[in-house]
């Protein structure tokens, strides 16, 4: 099939789709690009490979509004770095995937333009925040995608729509570009069918970039070369604190039987205490609220973004703007980061949380001294029903239960499928030292290749 | 305790209006998800220094930046090439 075939494939899957995976879509740049494809002009490592972008990332030109009504008209003047990235290794752009309002979600739901609906079952959710690209890779709307995950956000979607994504080391990928929520949390990630293709696409996301400064410039390793290393002799964690209250048994019972796959293939296991696990939901909505009240001060609705008609005084403005503009899952986060921002409950609230990140990323550095890698449920359940837990906020955050350490401890987790649950994906996370993507890819490649969970793998051979 | 006037307080400090209804909801839920942080207080164990991850900082050199017309392109109102707030007076 030629380049211009396959978009226009995707195209019309996209038109008749009941999905709501794209907020916007580019058919006009996308089929000039396959053309160009077709036509040898492009090279790189993704030539020709059509990819859906997260709407929170910028692509120059093409509207980009972290699915909230404040961007509902925003149209970057600059590409995030990862977008240059795919431009330059000749990647089409298809579009901007649908997704929780400014990341701030696990289930799509808050999203301005509607919910997202899962591919494996239309009433239940994809997951989220980057519900929109897990939906469009598992029907097939696109071929790779780009997430973020700020505390789940690539995993809990990948986990449910039955994908691999990755949350990389904090660092590793350049945020340039990306609309910030809680930014000392958050990574760009890659998200595929299958685990090579995920790699191949992180080899381009990942490296140095001048514009984010916390973004390392430790050379970027050939991911999607090194996945065929035996995994004899290696030793994996499982923490037991991600098999707490709450996990639904048959979760529990697939990722056991892959740790049985796993000893098969001469890897060692052994059960591990991170102690301080139990403060990280506190200390993730704690610091991320923080940063979202603080991150999400920018829009005013004078610069760009959402501005009422009338105009007012300064602050009646600003306030008619942004009560307009925001949903109501963001004011929630913004008005509870302010509070615990505001004087009286800095040393309550903020600083308790750094210094629980602080002795939970302790905990996970310790425990890399003796395992090369830790195995655990993605999330605690399959995908729930949409609308079964919108009106309950605290139950919803509950769920980020086994993700959320992750951003904390600043490590890479891949998510990658382990099993079925009435015919619903059960995602498994294999979660790795500070820049160890390179073992985390190896390890879930040789699992694909031994095992029948994967069934986009087998669709695609 | 948060009552409906802390977060009005809290509301106006972040340039939020909130309908009744809002209100009600949030005074509610906040009460819920703050006792939940409340578990915190447990940790007696002081922050060193404010941890960073990285900071890699590139050199401070002048480079090519937005023009004027790409910095406005998105602003609801302008005026001669300006940004049009509100008026102060």
């Amino acid at each position: 099939m030629s380049h211009v075939e396959r978009v226009e494939e995707i195209l019309t899957l996209i038109t008749k789709s009941n999905l709501n995976a794209y907020i916007t879509v580019d058919p006009v740049g996308a089929r000039e690009q396959a053309e160009r494809a077709d036509s040898g002009e492009l090279d790189g490592k993704l030539a020709g490979v059509p990819v859906a972008v997260k709407d929170a990332i910028s692509t120059k030109g093409l509207r980009t509004t972290c699915a909230s009504r404040m961007l509902e008209n925003y149209v970057p003047v600059y590409d995030a770095f990862v977008v240059k990235r795919l431009r330059e290794e000749g990647a089409i752009i298809l579009g901007k995937t649908n997704m929780d309002e400014f990341s701030m979600g696990t289930s799509t739901e808050t999203s301005y333009f509607g919910s997202c609906r899962n591919p494996w079952d239309i009433s239940r959710v994809p997951g989220g925040s980057s519900g929109g690209s897990a939906a469009a890779l598992a029907s097939f709307e696109a071929d790779m995608a780009l997430g973020s995950d700020t505390g789940g956000s690539i995993r809990c979607p990948a986990s449910f729509c039955g994908i691999v994504g990755l949350k990389p080391t904090y660092g590793r990928v350049s945020r340039f570009g990306l609309i910030s929520y809680g930014n000392s949390l958050e990574q760009i990630g890659p998200m595929a069918r299958t685990v090579q293709e995920c790699a191949l696409l992180f080899e381009v996301l990942a490296g140095y970039d001048p514009r984010d400064n916390t973004c390392s410039d430790i050379p970027v390793p050939s991911y999607s070369k090194q996945l065929d290393r035996e995994l004899n002799g290696l030793k994996i964690g499982i923490p037991k604190e991600f098999f707490g209250e709450g996990m639904d048994p048959d979760v529990e019972r697939a990722v056991w039987d892959s740790i049985s796959i796993f000893e098969n293939m001469g890897v060692s296991y052994e059960e591990i205490d991170l102690p301080h696990l139990k403060y990280s939901l506190s200390a993730y909505y704690v610091q991320a609220m923080c940063e979202a009240s603080s991150n999400l001060a920018r829009f005013c609705g004078i610069i760009y973004g959402y501005r009422v008609q009338k105009d007012h005084d300064w602050h009646t403005t600003f306030s008619q703007n942004r009560s307009i503009g925001f949903g109501k899952e963001v004011k929630r986060r913004i008005l509870l980061g302010t509070y615990a921002l505001s004087a009286g409950y800095y040393d309550k609230y903020y600083i308790k949380a750094l210094a629980a990140r602080s002795l939970i990323r302790n905990d996970f550095q310790r425990a890399f001294k003796h395992v090369d890698a830790m195995v655990a449920p993605t999330m605690p359940y399959v995908a729930f029903r949409i609308g079964e837990k919108v009106d309950d906020p605290l139950s919803l955050y509950l769920v980020d239960i086994n993700t959320v350490p992750i951003n904390i401890a600043n490590v890479p987790s891949l998510s990658v499928p382990c099993g079925f649950k009435n015919g619903l994906p059960i995602g498994m996370q294999i979660i790795g030292d500070l820049f160890d993507e390179s073992l985390l890819f190896n390890i879930a490649y040789q699992f694909e290749q031994c095992t029948n969970f994967n069934k986009y793998s087998k669709a695609q051979a | 305790m948060i009552t409906k006037s802390h977060v009005l307080h809290v509301a106006s400090l972040a340039c939020l209006e909130l309908s009744e209804d809002d209100l009600q909801e949030f005074t509610v839920q906040f009460n819920s998800i703050l006792s939940y942080f409340d578990e915190l207080s447990e940790i007696t164990e002081r922050l060193e220094k404010d941890e960073v991850q990285f900071n890699n900082l590139r050199a401070d050199e002048v480079l090519p930046s937005l023009s004027q017309e790409e910095a406005l392109s998105n602003a609801p109102r302008t005026e001669d090439g300006y940004f049009k707030g509100p008026r102060i007076l």
